[in-house]
């Protein structure tokens, strides 16, 4: 997995002790005998300590995508056992050269740059409103805007769906002063009104994550730059945009690339909501189609491959070409 | 495990079965029957045959999901597992030939196919033949009728004792300004209505019983399903439909006929409760609920008898069950056209048993009774194809939205969507 | 002291993140209260408010499908959680206080595992759970629930650790007490705190699920509520549930709101610490 060596390579200063230590483990132990006993042993407590963690997450995802890998090759419907074939990479060829395939993909990027870039602002607003709070406000402040987070998606697409719906929605006549929007207006109906609802509901639940990734990248801007830079007569957009940013980028970078992966695999929305139609299909609800909805096991497990091959990309492209350093993320220090 | 558990088990009930079943002690013999949800009237139904069968048997319940293409998901994926915990199975008809090409249902003894073949209404028995074999005994049957507010009707000068036509009710709809209510949302409920407007004017969507995709012979593409195309596109491109047409369900569709703008709507009969209900708590005025008339489902050629849509539950034994003699037994009290009767007054599905119409208690509380009888017999199924959820899914992806259809080239269009799909081409 | 002006801005700020916050939460719990004749009265509150939902979820027709539904989310949920606390508290402390080769491996695997589509791997786990027999229960979840918490629990509590004052344990040492003593002293009440807010939100997580919750269950053997929400029908197959959806919905949204009341604090403190720091 490509996310294994991307670190490695942007290793930041301060992550940099303890792999750095890990990895000079076997040039230094011929020299010193003694402390090379102890490492060993070390090495076995850690292993024993952190093996069965790392055993039981690769048993649930390693496993399962290369049995994946393997049934995709092959024609295979669970009703009909006895037609299973061999086929190659056909089932591949059939979803790459399918519009639907490439139309739920576009759907899928639309929707992920969309929330993250809506997320990003909203979060920012409420890290900072969060983070200048007043110390009787900040619990109420957290309390609330963990509410969202802490609730299940399904039940938050079912609040805005119920919301929107023509026959049991306020919305419509809450809003019918607004142009566009009238007690007529069904919005699950078009692609554009289906996907702006949506949209609300993921940015919703998930901005309180992301402002909390940016609360504590927030904590990191040293208060006396921006005390400096106030005194210099800056504006508080620049004091935003000349300290706070540049200083929190890793956060934000981080930030970003989380919530772009998790956008990527939206689901439970598009499924409770449209269940993908009026051109909301995106490709985890495509792969869930074809293999639990259809029992073709075979296209439907190509499909996962695919989905899989993406997410890698995209982090990928983050590492490489964004520089985004996940070192901070695994809570390196 | 648990497979190698269950093929012993077959190959002792198997072996063992035959000195057994004289016995008549089946203390043990757990009945696990799969229902979709209802208003609890399987489960009060389980519980009258368990005391019946006074120790032959016992039936519990277990719930499938309310949309019926995830009842099929459910049943499938247990069944292809070799599951020996499904006993009894409700079953959506359109999912008959699939189950049962698959080797999922085990064959219903002649005895029963034969009560079967005498008490129910034709429409019914169609969907629980697969290749001119009873492979599932009809539990209950639904159809749809044709509602209308009387006085659109009287305002249109349409004599609703006589069959009309979907272009009578479309013209009056529009000339009054109102809406119809039809389902044209993505789901299942507009194959339900695309294929009895072809059937209705003589087509067919599939033609023969195949048994393999790329036998299936695709037939849309005809007379019959160019009209049927006109109908719906212009339900759609007038507005017809009202603004929630695109994703307008049954429940919806009763929402904007009891509206200002309700007119004629095509539904099943789960309506009138429904609406006598509103009435009496209130939501609904007296005066509406009045207005309110019925009629066979509308004629697609003038003239030409109509083929309303068929619906409702199968019942069907798993080949994997333990208890396949018990299970059919339990079959035969369930489908008693006695307990049919009352689970159309209690629950509002109507019986398959063409007596069970007859009941008094039926009478009084479904004044139309008779006109769904004749709906019912004069129905059509769904396609009969292993392949049915292809063929539907294929076939709401082309006839979606109707306001996009084109009568010209729609049915071309799902033709050869189908034809990609099943060999296998293309991705639904 | 604050100025008026800059008092009117945070009352305003704060009734706007709130309405942000609870308006939709505010709006299915008025649903619920909605009688079913209401339901398409297209207002915001109910006229007549009406406990008919929760009494149907709760003592009426859905009652067994909703509670056998809220039995297993909370026992899956609860077992997965302290399952993974456990792996993850073992992990974790290996990272954050011993040197090993492979231990850079452990922390790229569990964010790599994070970042796993989930769809991509049900349809295998289905395959393999109806062979050996995991399909449709309570194991058939917990299971591929770790993949889930696991990895998160991982990181935010190697985060903790590594903050911790090891040195105490020592000083405690030399202060006479038994290793066991001076870790149970000085270490467990320093990291237990950090315990306890993973394992939170690692909750919020498995009580979060849907994909495996609806692929992986057929009955109420095993059945999760998220997944159960799409089983619940009106008094016919062709009516909508909304009544009983949002009572269901506010019950299970209740067990959140009262964590979030309790702990806002550590939950915030945890997300924060095992997501970013540098």
């Amino acid at each position: 997995m490509s996310a294994t060596t991307g670190p490695g390579a942007t290793s930041s200063p301060t992550a940099a002790p303890s792999s750095s230590s890990a990895r000079n483990a076997n040039a230094t132990s011929s020299r010193k005998p003694r402390r090379s006993a102890r490492r060993r042993a070390e090495a076995r407590l850690g292993w024993i300590l952190a093996g069965p963690a790392f055993v039981v997450m690769l048993a649930v995802t390693l496993y399962p995508i290369l049995q994946a890998v393997w049934e995709s090759l092959f024609n295979y419907q669970l009703t009909a056992p006895d037609d299973r074939t061999f086929v190659g990479l056909n089932n591949y060829l059939v979803i790459l050269t399918d519009s639907i395939f490439w139309r739920a993909m576009g759907v899928t990027t639309l929707i992920m740059v969309i929330t993250v870039a809506v997320e990003l602002v909203i979060g920012f607003g409420l890290a900072m409103v969060m983070h200048r709070a007043l110390r009787r406000l900040r619990g109420l402040l957290r309390t609330a805007i963990l509410v969202p987070y802490g609730i299940i998606t399904v039940v938050s697409a079912f609040a805005w769906f119920y919301a929107f719906d023509t026959t049991s929605g306020f919305v419509n006549s809450w809003f019918d002063w607004v142009p566009g929007i009238s007690s007529d207006l069904n919005w699950f109906a078009e692609t554009p009104t289906a996907l702006i609802v949506i949209m609300a509901s993921e940015i919703w639940k998930t901005t309180p994550f992301i402002s909390l990734l940016l609360l504590a990248g927030l904590a990191q801007v040293p208060g006396d730059l921006e005390e400096a830079a106030k005194v210099d007569g800056a504006t508080p957009w620049q004091v935003f945009k000349r300290v706070i940013v540049p200083n929190m980028k890793a956060a934000i970078m981080v930030a970003v690339l989380f919530r772009a992966l998790d956008a990527f695999r939206i689901f439970d929305n598009v499924f409770i909501m449209t269940q993908g139609s009026a051109g909301t299909e995106v490709l985890a609800l495509l792969a869930y189609r074809t293999s639990i909805g259809q029992l073709q096991i075979g296209m439907g497990s190509a499909i996962s491959v695919l989905l899989f091959l993406c997410v890698i990309v995209i982090c990928f492209i983050a590492i490489k070409v964004f520089k985004v350093d996940l070192a901070p993320a695994q809570g390196g220090k | 495990m648990r497979r190698t558990g269950a093929a012993a088990a077959v190959a002792l009930v198997a072996t063992l079965g035959l000195a057994a079943c004289g016995g008549g002690d089946g203390d043990d013999v757990e009945l696990t029957w799969y229902i979709n949800p209802d208003d609890g009237g399987q489960a009060a139904i389980a519980a009258q045959c368990t005391t019946e069968a006074d120790g032959a048997y016992a039936i519990s319940t277990s719930l499938l999901p309310r949309e019926s293409s995830s009842q099929r998901e459910q049943l499938a994926r247990r069944l292809a597992a070799n599951d020996a915990s499904i006993d009894l199975m409700s079953i959506d008809p359109p999912f008959v030939p699939e189950l049962s090409r698959a080797g999922f249902l085990a064959p219903v003894p002649q005895e029963l196919q034969e009560t079967a073949e005498a008490q129910a209404v034709q429409g019914a028995l169609d969907t629980a033949t697969w290749q001119d074999e009873l492979v599932t005994v009809p539990f209950w049957a639904n159809t749809q009728l044709l509602w209308y507010r009387t006085s659109v009707a009287e305002a249109a000068g349409l004599d609703m004792t006589q069959p009309v036509t979907w272009d009578q009710i479309i013209d009056a709809t529009r000339e009054q300004e109102l809406y119809l209510g039809v389902q044209g949302g993505r789901a299942e409920a507009l194959t339900v209505w695309i294929n009895s407007l072809v059937q209705s004017a003589g087509g067919e969507v599939i033609s023969g019983e195949a048994s393999n995709a790329d036998e299936v012979e695709v037939t849309i593409d005809s007379e019959a399903g160019a009209e049927a195309a006109r109908i719906l596109s212009e339900i759609g491109e007038d507005g017809l439909g009202g603004p929630g047409l695109p994703t307008s369900d049954e429940n919806g569709n009763l929402s904007t006929f009891e509206g200002d703008r309700g007119s004629f709507m095509v539904n099943w009969p789960f309506v009138w409760p429904a609406m006598s209900g509103a009435v009496e708590d209130g939501s609904l005025s007296q005066e509406v609920f009045d207005d309110v008339g019925w009629a066979m489902y509308p004629q697609v050629v003038e003239g030409q008898e109509s083929r309303p849509p068929v619906g409702g539950i199968n019942l069907g034994v798993s080949a994997f069950s333990e208890h396949v003699e018990e299970s059919f037994a339990a079959i035969a009290c369930i489908t008693d056209p006695a307990k049919q009767a009352e689970y159309f007054v209690t629950n509002g599905n109507p019986p398959s048993a063409t007596e069970a119409f007859d009941d008094p208690a039926v009478q009084e509380a479904f004044p139309m009774a008779d006109v769904l009888r004749e709906s019912l017999e004069a129905g059509a199924p769904r396609p009969l194809t292993p392949f049915y959820t292809t063929v539907t899914l294929g076939l709401q992806r082309t006839w979606h939205p109707l306001d996009q259809i084109d009568p010209e080239s729609t049915p071309e269009r799902s033709t050869e969507l189908l034809r990609a799909i099943l060999a296998g081409e293309d991705l639904l | 002291m604050l100025t008026t002006k800059q008092k009117v801005w945070w009352a305003l700020g704060t009734v706007a993140v709130l309405v942000y916050a609870l308006f939709p939460v505010a709006a299915i719990f008025a649903t619920s209260f909605k009688p079913s004749s209401e339901l398409t009265s297209g207002t915001f509150l109910p006229s007549s408010p009406t406990l008919s939902n929760y009494e149907s979820i709760l003592a009426g027709d859905a009652q067994e499908l909703f509670l056998s539904s809220l039995r297993n989310s909370i026992g899956i949920s609860v077992i997965s959680t302290v399952l993974a606390s456990i792996l993850a508290t073992l992990a974790a402390y290996a990272i954050a206080r011993l040197d090993f080769p492979g231990k850079k491996l452990v922390l790229m695997t569990s964010l790599a595992v994070s970042i796993f589509p989930v769809i991509s791997i049900v349809t295998p786990l289905f395959n393999l759970w109806r062979t050996i027999g995991l399909y449709d229960t309570w194991p058939g979840l917990i299971i591929p629930y770790m993949s889930l918490t696991l990895p998160i629990s991982i990181w935010t509590l190697t985060a903790f650790f590594r903050q911790i004052p090891w040195e105490l344990e020592q000083a405690a040492q030399v202060d006479g007490a038994t290793t066991y003593q001076a870790f149970r002293r000085a270490i467990v009440p320093l990291a237990a705190p950090g315990v306890f807010t993973t394992a939170l939100i690692a909750f919020f997580i498995a009580w979060n699920d849907f994909v495996y919750g609806i692929s992986l269950t057929s009955t109420s053997a095993a059945r999760p509520v998220p997944a159960a929400l799409a089983f619940f029908t009106g008094s016919s197959q062709f009516e909508e549930p909304t009544g009983a959806i949002s009572a269901a919905a506010v019950v299970v949204t209740i067990p959140v709101v009262v964590l979030v009341l309790l702990f806002q604090r550590q939950i915030v403190s945890g997300l924060t610490q095992g997501a970013v720091k540098g």
